[in-house]
């Protein structure tokens, strides 16, 4: 390396030290509190212990939210991959507008969520949008409940998230060979057969992507279950959230952090060992 | 023909596709100069009551400011510190190149929540009062690792041969910086402070637990949205949306500004 890339490499040395201190250090002191049994640095005697772990699965409140939540982001993650499929290919290969309507799919996007699930609520209120539709046309006599619900809830999780699939997904499909589908129907296949034998199965990167970008937020989400769901929503986030401003125990607040966290960076580490790191760079597109 | 058909097929799940995205926000947009507080069909004409009542409301203009506050010093500091750093590391370092992108990878691929929790025991740990300075040094650490993903590819695109012939002609290495590089990046930087800028004013979980007794703009439409649902949501949702487009459009166009500089350049 030459002398310039040298002193190139001096100007990392700001960022990382931020880096470390306000984003590395606060992971490593949860990740002692969620092993820990009191309050550090308080003065206070604390011991290693695996309890704050075990806790989430020995009580069933606490298991029932944690299964509850993974079914939620999983419901979500399938349908946005069900919703955003069609769009992408037909961005990707049916339409010469597609950087544009990329622009147009990114403005919603942008818009706080929370303004975004506020309309959710204004579409699924009892005299909401969709009420007041069915009543207008005498379909139904009673307003029908579909707020504070885990149906709402999913809901807003598939409007919120669907475009992070879209994306991925799209930038996957723009790369696949065009040639390669001809190739496979010229050796007999059906456009059905080709299409899954070839499109789809080069697809799976930006499945895969889209999946993280998907499920790892769904599975974090903290306002669209206060907002939109009810009793029956409650996800870990809330939890997480009960744990430090109602409870007061951050060992176990912290255990549950922690497990997301975990969870997310294998998710990551998976994804990268398949792909390559870089191919997650190369997917997203703003 | 059966091309033919599944083409229209995907042209109009594609169409219902934006519909679905678009109407909860028209609809928000209608509310917003609706007369009444309800907000039912048929509409009962327009009003621009809600408008004045925001401007009223002196907590809803401390959001505002705040949110403005935290957005501008965050996007600085994490401009300049994401763009020195993919610099570094782009144009510095050969190895550990993978550890790096993961590393840099994980704020923006955790979700928020676990980076709000840590921070939260972090500053309350070592006894730092919450409020918007810790919010701010929170957003940066986030925001920083967007502009590494906005930069990198950029960088990429540079020779370091051009800082190779200035150094040759005689520059020192901060001329060298100065004088080749940075017009180079910058704008590639300004996208990069406009995407921070927008990360930071749009950012809830890490701000709603750090923020302390201080309000910012997505607190104050959370608080609203828990309680009650005033008009005035609405008001702040259409300010919001219209100073998004034209960030956005500021973003694009810096965008092909750049990239025809850089065609001229190289």
């Amino acid at each position: 390396m030459s002398t310039l890339a040298k002193r190139n490499r001096n100007l990392i040395y700001p960022a990382l030290a931020w880096f470390f201190i306000f984003f590395i250090l606060p992971l490593s002191i949860i990740f002692i509190y969620s092993f820990t049994t009191d309050y550090l640095f308080a003065g206070k005697q604390v011991t290693f212990t695996l309890g704050n772990f075990l806790n989430i699965f020995q009580k069933k409140h606490y298991l029932v939210i944690l299964l509850r939540s993974l079914k939620i982001s999983l419901i979500t993650t399938i349908f946005s991959i069900i919703f955003s499929y069609p769009i992408a290919y037909f961005l990707a290969k049916r339409t010469r507008f597609d950087k544009a309507l990329i622009i147009m799919l990114m403005i919603p996007f942008w818009i706080n969520y929370l303004i975004r699930i506020f309309a959710w609520k204004l579409i699924l209120s009892e005299n909401g949008i969709i009420n007041q539709m069915l009543a207008g046309l005498h379909i139904i006599q009673e307003p029908l409940k579909m707020l504070y619900s885990q149906t709402a809830v999913i809901l807003g999780l598939i409007y919120t998230y669907t475009p992070m699939m879209v994306l991925p997904l799209y930038a996957t499909i723009l790369k696949i060979d065009d040639s390669l589908v001809e190739a496979a129907r010229d050796l007999g296949a059906s456009p059905v057969q080709a299409f899954f034998d070839v499109t789809f199965k080069l697809s799976f990167t930006g499945i895969f992507a889209g999946t993280l970008l998907v499920f790892i937020p769904a599975l974090g989400s903290f306002a669209i279950p206060i907002v939109l769901g009810g009793t029956d929503s409650v996800m870990i986030g809330n939890m997480i959230e009960n744990q430090f401003y109602h409870v007061g125990d951050w060992n176990f607040g912290s255990a549950f952090t922690i497990s997301l966290a975990v969870l997310s960076i294998v998710l990551v580490l998976f994804y990268s060992k398949i792909f390559g790191i870089e191919s997650i760079y190369r997917n997203r597109e703003f | 023909m059966k091309e033919n058909r599944g083409n229209i097929f995907l042209l109009i799940y594609t169409a219902l596709f934006f519909i679905y995205m678009f109407v909860p926000i028209i609809l928000i947009f209608i509310f917003a100069w609706n007369k009444g507080e309800g907000y039912n069909f048929p509409l009962q004409g327009a009003t621009w009551q809600w408008f004045i009542e925001l401007f009223r409301d002196g907590m809803a203009i401390k959001a505002i400011k705040n949110s403005i506050i935290i957005a501008v010093v965050s996007a600085t500091i994490s401009t300049l510190l994401g763009t020195a750093l993919t610099f570094g590391i782009i144009k510095g370092i050969s190895r550990y190149r993978v550890a790096f992108l993961t590393l840099l990878l994980l704020p923006v691929l955790m979700p928020s929540l676990t980076i709000a929790i840590s921070a939260l025991v972090f500053f309350r740990t070592i006894s730092i009062p919450l409020g918007i300075p810790v919010v701010i040094l929170s957003h940066v650490s986030i925001s920083m690792s967007y502009v590494f993903l906005i930069m990198m590819g950029r960088i990429e695109g540079i020779s370091l041969d051009i800082q190779e012939a200035a150094v040759d002609l005689g520059a020192t290495w901060s001329q060298s910086f100065k004088d080749v590089i940075f017009p180079v990046l910058l704008p590639a930087m300004i996208a990069g402070w406009l995407f921070s800028f927008m990360i930071s004013w749009n950012e809830f979980i890490v701000t709603y637990f750090l923020i302390g007794t201080e309000v910012t703009l997505p607190v104050y439409i959370f608080s609203q949205l828990r309680f009650g649902i005033s008009p005035k949501v609405n008001v702040i949702s259409v300010l919001i949306t219209v100073f998004t487009l034209i960030i956005i459009l500021i973003l694009y166009f810096s965008t092909s500004i750049y990239k025809k500089i850089r065609a001229k350049i190289i």
